[in-house]
């Protein structure tokens, strides 16, 4: 593992090679693209998740599954830092390596983090503005001010999120006029314009019709061939549709992670096997 | 050790529901087999004649499965080792039926033999019959139990039952040179040897969804060697 403690705040970019730019043969052979690694985290004197380690690979959907409260969502969030915000939360042991680089290190940029992991919340969350500042607004951030290089990279995050077929021709108009389906694809545009890695889902499906949650669901399929993606979800068929991937959470503990058809069809773990065949939850 | 309740009542329910016809099923066929073959020894057409009627009671379970197996995937989305109870019951019910057919066609050439005077040949078909049983029997017993054990023996039996049929056919086929005027009455009883070996066919496939419901483990098309 590659120590992180000597080197420059950008070293994060540097480190984790944008799967976008990589070339094809760079990518073939990586087997780890987040590496959780022992990890014990607390909120204040609560802890919530307890020796968690496993290893998310790049270019495929991993799925969290577990009853409310069992970590999974902190976990996520434990990702791109999100957990950083909330008070008094923190990792108390191990670490969350992204392709080889220990994200809570002091010398990691967690602005650059976040541009490289991603995040999709359960309601979808526009910003008050126009369909294309919505994507526009990280670009700009991210010092991208050219007109014309900003408008090709919103439309190339839109067709990404299999959005720009349904908004081209209204790209003024205000994000919050779309249907909440429209709206979570939009957020996942979002995201993908600042062309991450990591695209961390939490529930993005939860306040979605079954056909809007079939888009954001074929979507998902589609964007794993160029990133790697998280998803928590309550819906154990949405796992198992969606995911190449799945650990099931229990009581803050991983109880087991594994391919998800050896996780749906013959489980190791009798905890495992009692939740997902609805014994328990 | 007896998995825990679901909390939706309903699915147990629908779950021990289709265990319960797949028995009933499993419990129908072994009589009418029973019947059939009682029917040939005893030279009674009237088990026979039984035999021939139970098949029509034991077609409508076996849609009746099909259809409660669609509509447990359907309305509880079952996986793991629920799915796999789901998939094997559905394939269990169709094997089954198989075997009251070769028990329905056992019946009708015992009624064709009946009409003749009594070939004492018909006693090479009693170990037959009490082979393919055993293994049909077992493999019912090993799905039950989810006793992979039982369902890997009956697997493993099935290539006596193809020996003993294999034997009789040379034998009656024999007799038949030796006695062309029961040369009809032989050839029924080979076709019942053939029967019986189809029966254990049937089993046999049946133990081995016995073996995935429990393990999830595909025994079946292993080779010899895979096997040892």
């Amino acid at each position: 593992m590659v120590s992180l403690v000597e080197m420059p705040p950008e070293t994060l970019t540097q480190q984790v090679p944008r799967q976008n730019d990589r070339p094809v043969d760079e990518t073939d052979g990586a087997t780890v693209m987040i590496d959780v690694r022992d990890v014990d985290f607390a909120y204040g004197g609560n802890q919530v998740l307890h020796d968690v380690t496993l290893e998310i690979p790049p270019q495929a959907v991993t799925a969290f599954i577990g009853p409310s409260g069992c970590g999974k969502t902190t976990l996520l969030r434990c990702i791109n830092r999100m957990n950083d915000l909330i008070e008094n939360a923190r990792i108390i042991q191990g670490a969350i390596y992204l392709g080889g680089t220990d994200i809570n290190s002091p010398k990691v940029d967690v602005v650059d983090l976040r541009r490289r992991v991603g995040m999709v919340f359960q309601k979808s969350n526009p910003f008050p503005k126009s369909i294309y500042d919505n994507i526009a607004y990280g670009l700009r951030i991210a010092g991208i001010g050219k007109r014309s290089q900003v408008d090709e990279a919103v439309e190339k995050s839109l067709r990404g999120a299999a959005l720009w077929d349904e908004v081209k021709d209204r790209l003024d108009e205000g994000a919050l006029g779309l249907s909440g389906g429209q709206q979570q694809r939009l957020c996942i545009a979002r995201a993908l314009a600042v062309e991450p890695d990591v695209v961390l889902m939490d529930e993005p499906c939860s306040a979605l019709d079954p056909i809007a949650t079939a888009k954001i669901e074929e979507l998902i399929h589609d964007l794993k061939k160029q990133y790697t993606i998280v998803i928590v979800t309550h819906n154990m068929q949405q796992a198992g549709r969606v995911s190449d991937y799945t650990g099931f959470f229990y009581l803050g503990r991983l109880i087991e992670f594994g391919t998800t058809s050896k996780i749906f069809t013959n489980p190791s773990e009798r905890r495992t096997e009692d939740y997902i065949t609805g014994r328990f939850g | 050790m007896t998995p825990p309740k679901h909390i939706l009542g309903t699915f147990d329910e629908a779950l021990s529901s289709l265990r319960n016809n797949v028995l009933m099923m499993a419990g129908l066929a072994e009589r009418t087999l029973d019947r059939a073959t009682k029917g040939l020894l005893e030279r009674d057409d009237s088990l026979c004649t039984a035999a021939i009627a139970d098949d029509e009671e034991i077609d409508q379970l076996e849609k009746q499965i099909d259809k409660d197996g669609i509509d447990v995937l359907l309305r509880f989305q079952p996986v793991a080792s629920d799915l796999r109870r789901v998939v094997a019951s559905m394939k269990l019910s169709t094997n089954i039926e198989r075997i009251a057919d070769q028990a329905t066609n056992i019946a009708r050439r015992a009624r064709k033999l009946n009409r003749h005077p009594a070939l004492p040949e018909v006693e090479i078909i009693i170990p037959i019959q009490a082979h393919a049983m055993t293994m049909f029997k077992d493999a019912i017993d090993a799905f039950i139990r989810e006793d992979v054990d039982l369902g890997r023996a009956v697997v493993a039996r099935d290539k006596d039952l193809d020996y003993m049929n294999k034997m009789a056919n040379r034998k009656l086929t024999d007799k038949m040179g030796q006695d062309p005027k029961a040369l009809r009455g032989y050839l029924n009883l080979i076709f019942i040897s053939r029967c019986l070996e189809r029966v254990g066919d049937h089993a046999t496939n049946i133990a081995e969804d016995a073996v995935y419901a429990a393990a999830a483990e595909d025994i079946r098309h292993q080779t010899a060697a895979a096997t040892t």
